[in-house]
């Protein structure tokens, strides 16, 4: 029983904590379930910090309500955890102020396309340079199991024990069509493919958008789970143009586990850049 | 020197250029060293020939309100000037067009309104303006010329501040102004035989030597938040505070700073807190249907300490309301709304000079005390225009009021650090070492969420604490009239404070023996200063513009006495007359 002596593990800790990330994490542990996807999307995130080497000062995170909510307490960055569905707005006051800060909204589903809905095209259109991380279970998690607006039709949910009535949203879809510069999705199993796309996404100039699909291992038992996705993610071919508009469209209309980066628009200027040159 | 104090009304038709006469009538005045206090009213329809009117109280003495009867009526327009009768003095003057285009009944020229006791002065404004400039474009500056020379004031000077006003345009526009001012002017010099016994000519006051800016509530505000270092104003539209994000997108930006036309005001709140939370100052303009959707974001600055300057600007609610009309009635949720124990600082100015004062000291609260600040004007405040002293921007320590943590605070930085006044030291973003969650949970010094049985009432305790603090930085309120055996203490808040201080000083003058008082500070709420007052009333009198008596309320438990009240909601400013006659009923 070797491999349980103390010094294996502590020299297990050493050799990880070598690799850096760790520095991005506070002590606090994680509140949520165990085998809830966020565990692998704040790995994805705190590796992808490390890579990039962002200063701990100078990044941001904001988040809203929600198991999402939490997000920040387990970063040892500069972190907001504010009211439901209103990170957006909070989040591009502080890009807005502060330039040289790196910016990151988390929301989930009913965060961001909820009860904050209203703020996703206004700040899209604006083009803050902020990174939206969506994490969507397609489940209210922290009020225990109702419908969001990504719930599948016809699944019952603690809200809905007969079926959901309501058609759900298409989260990249419709940040296409709000105009996002960079839009991407992610699978929450599949952390080297989150650290590729969070690693553009945050050097993106403009606002980035990141839908990832994300299981609630306690309140969703037949859709997003990890058994029915694991196996069905479909990298997006590198044949994809990711300029074209057009292509991307198609592609987010396939309601299959389609991965990557689907839109990328690199030339237009980020809201600061507008203001000042218009504006002043 | 004799006292002038007279209330002037230009009345017309939208495109009559009401308005800018008004605007140049009391621009003059106050450079003749007259203090001004205006207050235009525009018809609340986009479009149409709605009725507007240039209100414009000019004297020699101090003006505390805009006077609720008018001396002189100027009538552009026979019909909308019949509808402003009604606050004509008994024995006001009417200057009127006598010479109009077609025949008019009796009872549609303003002429045949005209009751015993008023004086009326018939003046061909459309052909004498038609003579002088081609067109029926000049009546309003007709009109001026003949008021200027019927009431002694100096024609030569106001046509070169009409020159200075048309300055930009063509020599076409700046010819028919002027000309059409002095074809007024020969003609009531020539045909007028004064009947009357109101001049402006023989008690002008010296002009003072001090520059005076002419500027509305609205405009105060906006010019005091660029001086106090505004970066980011977020905001949306809606009267009566919209001038405000008008005036600062124009100058912001100039500055380096950012104004966000947000999709609604809960973004528009947000983005203020975003940028308070990254350690600059920034702020949103209001008014009651917005400021209802800022309430839970507004606790947030609450709960999670940072800055944030919101501005009410209050018209008639609830709802929609009365978007044009005044009202002081979100004094409730000004201090109360929001879900919780929620502390915040409210500051309500009494003048336009306050607005700017108020302002200041919004940005440098904000940021001390970590919190929500909210300034109160109301739709009168916002609109109505004084000429007052330039205002003295703030002091460089008062630009920077963050009270940052030390080097040794920062090894183990508690964000929510529970101290002795309540402020904990703040590390903004950027600050090596001071990375924190900042919360809108309860939390743990922290900054991690904590609900046991301790945390909640010491972190409550703690942001009630901290804000006493302010009560020592805003002005202390205002004691007017003797310190004891007062029969009647008048207490007032917010723009209904001038007209009581006016009523009072007239009440004084008749002999009832009177004091007043009046605060900016509403929350914390200066107890000790507003209880000494009311021990040397015998009686306390709280005018105020909603139903309800909202601040008659705050201020009853801290009194020993009961209050009377003064409450109404017209719709319009409470006039000092309006106080007075009150006063007067107390006193029989
Ligand atoms: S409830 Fe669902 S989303 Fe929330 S922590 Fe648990 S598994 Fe994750």
């Amino acid at each position: 029983m070797d491999i349980l002596k103390n010094s294996y593990l502590d020299e297990e800790l050493e050799a990880v904590k070598k690799q850096g990330f760790l520095d991005y994490r506070t002590s606090q542990l994680p509140t949520w379930c165990p085998g809830c996807g966020y565990f692998g999307i704040t790995h994805a995130i705190v590796q992808t910090c490390n890579d990039l080497q962002l200063k701990k000062e100078e990044v941001c995170v904001v988040s809203g309500i929600g198991c999402a909510g939490r997000y920040p307490i387990f970063m040892d960055v500069y972190g907001f955890h504010t009211v439901h569905g209103r990170s957006l707005p909070i989040a591009a006051g502080i890009k807005l102020s502060r330039e040289e800060l790196t910016v990151f909204a988390v929301a989930g589903d009913g965060d961001a396309l909820g009860i904050g809905g209203g703020h996703l095209p206004h700040t899209i259109r604006r083009n803050v340079d902020i990174t939206l991380f969506l994490f969507d279970n397609s489940i209210y998690g922290l009020t225990k199991g109702q419908t969001s607006p990504t719930t599948p039709l016809n699944q019952a949910t603690n809200s809905h024990l007969k079926g959901n009535p309501d058609t759900p949203l298409k989260p990249v879809s419709l940040a296409l069509a709000y105009g996002a510069s960079f839009v991407a999705r992610c699978y929450a199993g599949d952390v080297d493919g989150m650290k590729d796309v969070f690693r553009q996404a945050i050097t993106h100039k403009g606002f980035s958008f990141i839908h990832i699909v994300t299981p609630c291992v306690t309140f969703d038992k037949t859709n997003i789970t990890w058994g029915r996705l694991n196996g069905t993610v479909e990298p997006i071919e590198p044949v994809h143009d990711q300029t074209s508009f057009e292509s991307a469209l198609r592609l987010a209309e396939i309601p299959r586990l389609i991965t990557g980066i689907f839109y990328q628009d690199k030339k237009r200027p980020s809201y600061m850049e507008i203001i000042r040159e218009t504006q002043s | 020197m004799a006292d002038v104090d007279i209330v002037i009304e230009i009345c017309g038709s939208a495109g009559d250029g009401t308005i800018s006469s008004g605007e140049i009538l009391s621009r003059f005045m106050s450079s003749q060293g007259f203090e001004i206090m205006s207050f235009d009213s525009y018809p609340s329809e986009i479009r149409g020939f709605g009725k507007c009117v240039a209100h414009s109280r000019i004297s020699n003495k101090k003006v505390l309100s805009p006077g609720k009867y008018t001396d002189i009526l100027i009538a552009l327009n026979n019909a909308h000037a019949i509808s402003q009768l009604h606050t004509l003095r008994e024995t006001g003057i009417v200057i009127f067009d006598n010479k109009p285009p077609n025949y008019l009944e009796e009872d549609q020229s303003i002429a045949g309104w005209i009751e015993p006791g008023m004086i009326s002065y018939g003046i061909p404004l459309l052909n004498l303006s038609q003579k002088a400039s081609g067109s029926a474009r000049g009546r309003n500056m007709v009109a001026l010329g003949a008021l200027a020379a019927i009431f002694g004031i100096d024609g030569e000077q106001m046509k070169s501040a009409i020159h200075a006003r048309y300055a930009k345009k063509n020599k076409v526009v700046i010819d028919s102004n002027i000309n059409s001012f002095a074809e007024g002017f020969t003609w009531a010099q020539q045909h007028v035989t004064k009947v009357d016994s109101y001049t402006f000519g023989h008690s002008k006051p010296k002009p003072s030597k001090e520059k005076k800016a002419i500027i509305n509530g609205n405009q105060a505000v906006a010019q005091a938040a660029i001086d106090s270092g505004l970066h980011l104003y977020a905001g949306y539209p809606i009267t009566p505070a919209t001038k405000i994000m008008e005036i600062v997108s124009r100058e912001l930006p100039k500055k380096g700073g950012v104004m966000v036309q947000t999709e609604d005001e809960i973004s528009a709140i947000g983005h203020v807190i975003g940028a308070g939370y990254a350690g600059k100052r920034a702020m949103t303009a209001t008014s009651g249907p917005g400021f209802c959707l800022m309430s839970e974001l507004a606790n947030l600055a609450v709960m999670a300490e940072v800055p944030a300057v919101l501005v009410n600007s209050q018209r008639g609610g609830p709802s929609t309301g009365l978007p044009t009309r005044n009202e002081q009635s979100d004094l409730n949720i000004a201090l109360f709304g929001g879900s919780g124990d929620s502390p915040r600082i409210v500051l309500a100015p009494t003048s336009v000079n306050e607005c700017y004062t108020c302002t200041t000291l919004a940005f440098y609260l904000a940021e001390k005390y970590q919190t929500l600040v909210i300034i109160l004007l109301d739709f009168f405040l916002s609109n109505s225009i004084r000429n007052i002293t330039t205002p003295v921007p703030p002091k460089a320590n008062q630009l920077n009021s963050n009270v940052a943590p030390t080097k040794t605070a920062l090894k183990d930085y508690k964000r929510y650090k529970l101290t002795k006044n309540g402020i904990s030291p703040r590390a903004i973003p950027g600050t090596p070492g001071g990375m924190c969650i900042s919360t809108g949970l309860e939390h743990s010094e922290h900054g991690h969420p904590r609900y046991d049985r301790n945390t909640h009432p010491a972190m409550t305790e703690k942001r009630f604490n901290k804000i006493q603090g302010a009560l020592s930085e805003a002005p202390k309120p205002r004691w007017v009239g003797p310190k004891k055996n007062v029969d009647i203490g008048v207490i007032a808040w917010g723009s209904t404070a001038g007209s009581a201080h006016e009523a009072v000083l007239n009440a004084r003058k008749e002999g009832i023996n009177v004091a007043f008082m009046s605060t900016v500070i509403l929350s914390p709420f200066p107890v000790k200063e507003i209880k000494k007052f009311s021990e040397a009333c015998s009686r306390i009198l709280v005018p105020e513009l909603n139903y309800t008596g909202q601040f008659a309320n705050v201020l009853s438990p801290h009194l020993s006495r009961s209050i009377e009240r003064l409450n109404m909601v017209t719709g319009l400013p409470i006039s000092a007359e309006d106080i007075l006659e009150k006063i007067r009923d107390m006193a029989r």
